[in-house]
């Protein structure tokens, strides 16, 4: 099943989306639906995200401005698991940042090559998660309107 | 003078009293009177009796040395020398003497010289000749069998090695030696009079074994036996008990027993045999590691090539791959090969009781050959149509024989032809005997070869340039699997020229339950059929998925619903969830045949995958554990499957990348 097959419309037709999600892995979500309208499976998997997102960056925020503890460590496992979750849906913006988190947060440069300082780590954690968020809310919205959601 | 006077008044009264006469001369002991200057004065009848003198005349007025010089004549008295000097004896010093005489015949005579003295004169001497041989005799085997007893005796006694002692015809003990004392701990004022049956243990006792080994002792003659012996303290030593009955003339005087105590000789032996059990136990895990740590990045490798020859790769590229394939494969081969042979050897290895159809299996394997054999062999099948639709047999190894064989013949065959013949050649009421024979028309077996043909390790082609790669091992285990099979394998030169035939026979059982079984072969060529024609992957997914159990451990909880939606799309009904790696490592180990599968997210808390992998790789598990990650880290993804995963997936799962991933995963635990 291709998208173009799809009766309820086609996630990529809306605007912002060809950036941010990639195509094959979400169609693949939207195959394991079994009503092609109500989209239940899908839907709830998108939400459980949202959810999954928006407490996940709280946390970020909150360790980067406590910096408590082995802060950085906890820091990319947040960016570690927010990864798998987008990379999952197929939100791509999102999984790079957050992979991103994940390595600056282990004191690597982006690529996790090379080391950095806890200085340079937190710099870039600050642009970086505030970066994902912003990518995040975009993607949400592109979500929110395939599902016709208009909370 | 003096002496004659004082002999004849004497003699006067002698003579006319007929008692002192009838004294001397009727006495039983032979008895001969001398007078002070030894002349024979009277002679009893006895002694003429013995001495085989007739007159008693003759006799009288004798020298005494000439008395006896004329008996010794008839041998049976004593040597004259030996009377003369019990006389002369008691004539010097005027008191008894008397001598034993033991001669060459064995009789043996009691000599006693008795002095008669009046007033400090020698009256006469009374020669007294008993014979005692009687008595002789009694007397030495007296001697004989004291000396016997106490030999015995001392060497019972001594004995420290063995507690030998004597029991009562009713089992009490009687004797007890140093052996006994040392190693039962009882002392001798202890145990005489109690019962044996003390010695054994409570179970033996409840078996009646003590009575029951008198009782075979009385009936054959002896009873023997090994066991565990109680000591007066409690504790026991393996003992060998070895117990006789006793009789003298009949009469049962009781039992020897003789018992050893083996405890050393016996740890000594369970020593060896743990060692020798240790060292095979070894060997067993080491090659099952070896194999296991050769084998998975093997299967890492050939999946990993599987995945990279689905890319776009120039011709070039897809050449080499495509040689790293083609290698991969034999070296899996010859890894498994050496895992069946060694598991053959040490009888570890068993052929399961299917219901399987020898005409499908051979098909089946005669298809695979068909689609790669080489352009000028032609690849023929007869198969006799009475071969029975279904039999108990295990299939796997039935193919692996017929597949050997044929792939054998194909790799020694340049033109000609290679042809499957199979048979039935017997039929009984439980089994049916069937003949599989491939035959070629390839380079043959050099004259002297078929002697080594299936010994292991052997090549006809071992130069250094060798044409035909393999270990060697193909026949051998062929051979071993045939004989497990109940039956034999064989070759011939093609009668048609040059070439071979390798056959073999297997004996099957006949199916009992006729209607499950044609609902188990409806199932059978079903699948088969599936396997074989080119299908949807997706469906044949669905039909490897229906009986497997997957085990996933994800600890995100979003990720949890999309794969569990996405493997049960794939068929599988049965799917356990796992939070971290630990309790996937729970879940796994709590019943190890509850899974066909695990798939295991890397990074998890509490227990990472890797770390969890690990743990149950190092706990025995064999089944296949996929990885998921979503690192891509260059490299990283490959170090998992040095540590014990048998693959990975990219993270997001792609969906027919995990059907690939999981066939090829499913599909080969079965010969592993």
């Amino acid at each position: 099943m291709s998208a173009s097959d799809d009766k309820s419309g086609d996630i990529m037709l809306i605007p912002g989306a060809e950036d941010t999600i990639d195509p094959a892995t979400f169609e693949q979500i939207l195959e394991m639906d079994e009503d092609e309208v109500e989209r239940e499976f899908s839907r709830s998997i998108v939400y459980d995200f949202f959810g999954q997102a928006d407490s996940t960056f709280k946390k970020m925020e909150s360790s980067l401005e406590k910096k408590e503890g082995e802060y950085l460590k906890e820091l990319s496992e947040l960016g570690h698991f927010l990864k798998g979750s987008s990379a999952t849906l197929g939100l791509t913006k999102v999984k790079d940042s957050c992979e991103k988190i994940q390595h600056y947060g282990s004191q690597k440069d982006e690529t996790g090559v090379k080391d950095i300082t806890e200085k340079e780590s937190c710099d870039k954690l600050k642009t970086t998660i505030a970066q994902a968020k912003k990518e995040f809310l975009e993607v949400k919205d592109v979500l929110k309107e395939y599902y016709k959601d208009t909370d | 003078m003096p002496t004659n006077a004082n002999l004849l008044p004497a003699s006067k009264p002698a003579d006319d009293d007929g008692l002192l006469c009838d004294l001397i001369r009727l006495t039983p002991v032979p008895t001969v009177l001398l007078d002070a200057s030894l002349l024979v004065r009277q002679v009893s009848d006895s002694y003429l009796l013995i001495s085989g003198a007739s007159d008693r005349n003759a006799l009288v007025g004798m020298q005494a040395d000439d008395l006896f010089n004329y008996t010794t004549t008839t041998t049976t008295l004593p040597a004259f020398a030996s009377a003369r000097k019990v006389i002369r004896a008691a004539r010097d010093t005027r008191s008894v003497h008397q001598m034993k005489c033991v001669l060459d015949t064995g009789a043996a005579w009691n000599l006693r010289a008795v002095p008669i003295v009046r007033h400090d004169h020698l009256r006469c001497i009374q020669m007294e000749f008993l014979d005692i041989t009687d008595d002789h005799r009694k007397q030495l085997e007296l001697e004989e069998r004291v000396y016997a007893n106490e030999t015995f005796r001392i060497l019972v006694e001594t004995v420290k090695d063995y507690a030998i002692f004597m029991l009562d015809p009713t089992g009490h003990v009687a004797t007890w030696n140093a052996g006994a004392q040392a190693f039962k701990g009882y002392t001798k004022a202890d145990i005489i009079g109690k019962h044996f049956s003390a010695f054994y243990g409570k179970e033996d006792l409840a078996d009646g074994k003590p009575e029951r080994e008198l009782r075979d002792a009385l009936r054959d003659g002896r009873c023997e036996d090994e066991g565990w012996r109680y000591r007066s303290d409690g504790s026991r030593f393996w003992a060998n008990v070895v117990i006789t009955p006793v009789y003298k003339a009949d009469v049962l005087l009781g039992f020897s027993k003789v018992t050893r105590d083996l405890t050393e000789s016996r740890l000594a032996e369970q020593k060896l045999i743990a060692a020798y059990e240790e060292a095979s136990k070894l060997k067993s895990e080491f090659l099952a590691n070896m194999s296991h740590e050769i084998r998975t990045p093997m299967h890492g490798m050939l999946s990993a090539l599987t995945l990279l020859l689905d890319t776009q790769l120039d011709t070039n590229q897809l050449e080499l791959a495509h040689v790293i394939q083609e290698s991969g494969d034999v070296l899996l081969q010859v890894i498994n090969d050496i895992l069946d042979y060694s598991k053959l050897k040490s009888g570890s290895f068993s052929v399961s009781q299917d219901i399987i159809s020898v005409t499908d299996i051979i098909q089946s394997v005669f298809r695979a050959h068909q689609a790669c054999h080489k352009p000028g062999v032609k690849l023929e099948s007869v198969l006799d149509p009475h071969l029975p639709k279904s039999a108990e047999g295990d299939s796997l190894r039935y193919r692996q024989i017929i597949q050997n064989l044929l792939s054998n013949a194909t790799k020694f065959t340049e033109e000609g032809y290679v042809r499957i013949v199979a048979k039935l050649i017997k039929e009984d009421d439980e089994f049916y005997t069937i003949l599989t024979e491939v035959i070629d028309t390839g380079i043959g077996v050099p004259t002297g070869g078929p002697g080594t043909l299936f010994t292991p390790f052997t090549q006809f082609d071992n130069s250094a340039t060798k044409r035909y790669k393999g270990t060697g091992l193909g026949l051998s285990i062929c051979k071993s699997l045939a004989e497990l099979m109940g039956g034999k394998i064989g070759f011939h030169p093609n009668p048609e020229g040059h070439g071979s035939v390798f056959w073999f026979t297997a004996k099957l059982k006949r199916c009992k339950q006729m209607s499950l079984v044609e609902a188990l072969q409806d199932k059978t060529l079903s699948t088969s059929a599936r396997s074989t024609a080119l299908v949807n992957p997706m469906e044949e997914m669905k039909v490897v998925a229906a009986d497997k159990r997957i085990l996933l451990a994800e600890d995100n909880l979003m990720n949890q619903k999309v794969m569990l939606k996405m493997l049960i799309g794939l068929g599988f009904q049965g799917v356990d969830v796992a939070q971290d790696g630990k309790e996937a490592v729970t879940k796994a180990l709590h019943d190890p045949t509850s899974y066909d599968l695990i798939l295991m997210d890397v990074n998890m808390p509490v227990q990472d995958g890797v770390s969890a992998t690990k743990e149950l790789r190092d706990k025995g598990l064999q089944i296949p554990i996929v990885a998921m990650t979503a690192n891509a880290l260059k490299g990283q993804a490959e170090s998992y499957i040095a540590k014990g995963m048998t693959g990975y997936i990219a993270k997001p799962v792609d969906r027919s990348l995990l059907i690939k991933l999981l066939m090829n995963s499913l599909k080969r635990k079965g010969p592993g």
